[in-house]
């Protein structure tokens, strides 16, 4: 088994780290108004941009597992 | 095949037959006609440089793969995958943090302020010397990028080639720079006569052969190895893991790399390289360029790390199972081109090798047309306005056709300075490093001075100024002494030969980030200190003396004179000159040049751009024949029930498109509502809007109404 070190640290930092980047990101667009959820087309934007969020954090989990138990 | 004993690397020489060579030059030509076809499109420098921001999302988002996959080369990864595995796609996996602040801040700001180059947000929002310095970064940057560009192009072919050969009794060594320089000729003379609709549809036709043959070569080589369970047993766990240890080896650790290209590299690629915005900015709309930019980051960048990296996987697997045919200490640079021509029959590797080297002139030719424009908007366009003593020349056509000359010679001169530039990163082992290097030492203090002018409104030209010399300055001090960054390295142990790649990322974006931050909220001080500095009557001395008392410092950390304690000092002595100097001569308005330039108050851009009240309403996308008016007015009539139709008012802007989907936009053109008359289903054009939009008799329009 190798080290955690090359397992799941890295994805942990990548997403705690990146995270706060995208976190820090999200809140700005929204108290600038540059998203606005009361319009209808900006609340689907919203939604995709969360969603890219775990899609890539299950994308590194799954592969991970499949890595170390496949 | 040889062994070189200085670094115990096999290189390979002539790989591949005659029939491989027939396909790449049938390839090459085809390519260049598809390119010179759409060339005939642009009419302005506006269409030359942007493509007349026009374009379907999806048309956008295809044509990007063959810059992403490009200038993310199949050598430098299929070299990391050889060596270390599927984590050869993690820099492939993790621009998605910083995609809020582009998608609802940067985009809609260079779409609506209508910038035409990343300096002239500079100038904009804080000041013409904030736009020079910017230029000077910025050309360093893409041209730095051409350079990495040819020389992956260089290291691809090589292989290919024989090591010498006879012409007219006359023996020639085949050299990798005489490599780059042939292959810089080809590229100068696509992109000199195409412009950005050709390299747009260019791209779009490479991205689908190169996901097709990146896809076919993975598949080549799982049947090789005789099943994908065979290739899955044969890799070692710790090559199959997606991300790089934590912090070791120094050439390839997943912190270091995090930094470098998790955060420079994706702020960089995404706000700052002209390539990619202009590609965005080709979009008939923001929400179109958001569209793209999506897709691409979900969809398109997993797949191409699959395409760009498999080679190597296919390479180690190869190395394990039969290591006479793959030698283990084959060259990783040259194991894309070693491995298909292993997995491929004659022909087929020609195709392959063919959709590599096409895919890397793409991204080359992208850079050196951003360039050009960064050239012609920032350069060109000021000294010329400098020679006519401030005074605007009126936009006439002549004015236009010298410009396009202007842009055409550029990208000549742009192509030989990418080919010197890649003296600078020949020693470094692998392309990889010498691109994270690249990545790692020039985008910080643009990224940063990009990054908190967007985003924070308080952020002053002293600031951004101070950033571009005094985080400059700390940069360097850290390219002398590399104990410097030890503090930064999260471990990771020092190559003494190339002293943090990667994680010099982090320092470099700390110490531009501190500079920006700590003068930002100096203000006040230095505003007092000017006033003091302007109430004496030899004022105006005092502020030549702390420019040349700047300039000097500067050069002392440039030519590392004196000692480590005294350049830090030094350092900061310059950074309160250059702040007190540009608060003294930069005269700012914090609120007018906010206005519509941060995120803050992207509404305000939206009626700049348009001229008046934007009208949000939602309405309805009709289809519509055109008819034929007099005169050259930048306005379109539609019927009353029409304009009902889409919600629109006189004034407000609308796009016209030939309803044909498969045109992605190509025929299509922007305009403005103009008074309505009464005949529904007719939009009354004239020649100039049939003209723009390459508008066919006949062909049902589609029309859009934008804001």
């Amino acid at each position: 088994m190798p080290e955690i070190s090359h397992t799941w640290l890295p994805l942990l930092y990548l997403y705690g780290v990146g995270g706060i980047f995208f976190l820090i990101g999200m809140i700005i667009i929204r108290k600038s108004k540059a998203i606005d959820l009361k319009k209808k087309r900006h609340r689907y934007w919203y939604r995709v941009l969360i969603f890219g969020y775990f899609y890539f954090v299950a994308f590194h989990i799954i592969f991970t597992l499949v890595a170390l138990y496949w | 095949m040889e062994t070189t004993s200085s670094n115990i690397q096999t290189t390979f020489h002539s790989i591949g037959s005659s029939t491989d060579w027939i396909v790449m030059v049938v390839y090459f030509i085809v390519i260049m006609l598809f390119g010179s076809y759409f060339g005939r499109y642009n009419r302005s420098t506006k269409d030359f440089f942007f493509g007349g921001r026009r374009f379907a999302w999806w048309l956008i988002a295809f044509s990007i793969v063959a810059t992403g996959v490009g200038s993310h080369s199949f050598v430098k990864y299929s070299a990391k995958g050889f060596e270390y595995g599927f984590s050869s796609t993690m820099t492939y996996i993790n621009d998605w943090f910083f995609i809020p602040l582009f998608l609802f801040g940067w985009l809609p700001i260079i779409v609506y302020t209508k910038i035409r180059s990343i300096p002239e947000y500079f100038e904009k929002r804080f000041s013409p010397s904030a736009r020079f310095l910017a230029t000077v970064l910025l050309l360093l940057y893409m041209i730095g990028y051409i350079g990495i560009g040819f020389l992956t192009l260089g290291k691809a072919v090589i292989p290919m080639l024989p090591e010498n050969f006879m012409l007219l009794g006359m023996h020639f060594d085949i050299t990798l720079m005489g490599a780059i320089i042939v292959i810089a000729i080809i590229t100068g003379i696509y992109i000199t006569f195409g412009g950005q609709t050709a390299v747009i549809f260019t791209d779009l036709l490479q991205g689908f052969v190169l996901l097709f043959a990146g896809f076919l070569l993975f598949f080549l080589g799982i049947s090789y190895l005789g099943g994908f369970e065979t290739f899955w047993n044969l890799l070692p766990t710790t090559w199959k893991l997606p991300l790089a240890d934590f912090s070791k080896p120094p050439d390839f650790n997943f912190v270091g790399i995090f930094w470098q290209d998790g955060v420079a590299g994706s702020v960089g690629f995404l706000f700052m390289n002209m390539g990619l915005i202009m590609r965005f900015m080709a979009t008939k709309s923001v929400d179109e360029g958001r569209k793209a930019a999506t897709f691409n980051i979900l969809f398109m960048l997993p797949l191409s790390a699959v395409v760009v990296g498999n080679a190597g996987w296919i390479g180690k697997a190869l190395s394990v199972s039969n290591p006479e045919l793959v030698p283990p200490t084959t060259s990783p640079d040259q194991i894309f081109v070693v491995v298909a021509n292993i997995v491929a029959i004659p022909g087929v590797f020609g195709f392959i090798m063919a959709a590599l080297t096409a895919a890397l002139m793409s991204t080359v030719d992208t850079l050196i047309n951003a360039t050009a424009a960064i050239y012609i908007n920032d350069i060109y366009r000021p000294v010329e306005k400098y020679f006519r003593k401030g005074k605007e020349e009126k936009k006439t056509r002549k004015k236009d056709k010298r410009e396009l000359a202007a842009a055409r010679w550029a990208s000549v001169a742009i192509t030989i300075l990418g080919v010197v530039s890649v003296l600078a990163f020949k020693s470094f082992p692998t392309v990889y490093e010498a691109h994270g290097y690249f990545h790692s030492t020039l985008t910080p203090p643009l990224v940063i001075a990009i990054f908190l002018g967007i985003f924070w409104k308080k952020f002053t030209p002293s600031a951004v100024i101070a950033t571009f010399v005094g985080g400059v300055a700390l940069m360097i001090l850290g390219l002398h002494d590399a104990n410097l960054i030890t503090p930064f390295a999260h471990g990771i142990e020092m190559n003494h030969d190339h002293p943090y790649s990667y994680i010099r990322a982090f320092y470099n974006l700390f110490v531009c980030g501190a500079v920006a931050v700590i003068v930002t909220y100096s203000t006040s001080i230095q505003h007092t200190i000017v006033s003091k500095i302007r109430s004496k009557s030899n004022h105006k001395q005092i502020n030549y003396a702390l420019i040349a008392l700047a300039v000097v410092l500067f050069t002392f950390v440039v030519f590392n004179i004196g000692t480590f304690g005294l350049q830090f000092i030094g350092i900061l002595i310059m950074i309160s000159a250059v702040a007190i100097v540009t608060t003294y001569t930069v005269k700012y308005d914090a609120v007018a040049q906010t206005e519509g330039l941060t995120v803050w108050s992207l509404d305000r851009a939206k009626e700049i751009f348009k001229g008046s009240k934007v009208n949000d309403e939602e309405g309805e996308l009709i289809k519509i024949k055109w008819k034929m008016k007099e005169g050259d007015d930048d306005i379109a009539n539609f019927s009353k029930n029409d304009m009902v139709r889409m919600k629109a008012n006189v004034g407000d802007l609308v796009y016209l498109c030939d309803a044909r989907k498969i045109f992605g936009g190509l025929k299509s053109v922007h305009t403005v509502y103009g008074e309505p008359h009464d005949e529904d289903g007719i939009v009354m054009l004239n020649n100039e809007h049939l003209l723009n939009g390459v508008f066919v008799d006949g062909k049902v329009l589609t029309a859009e109404k934008e804001m």
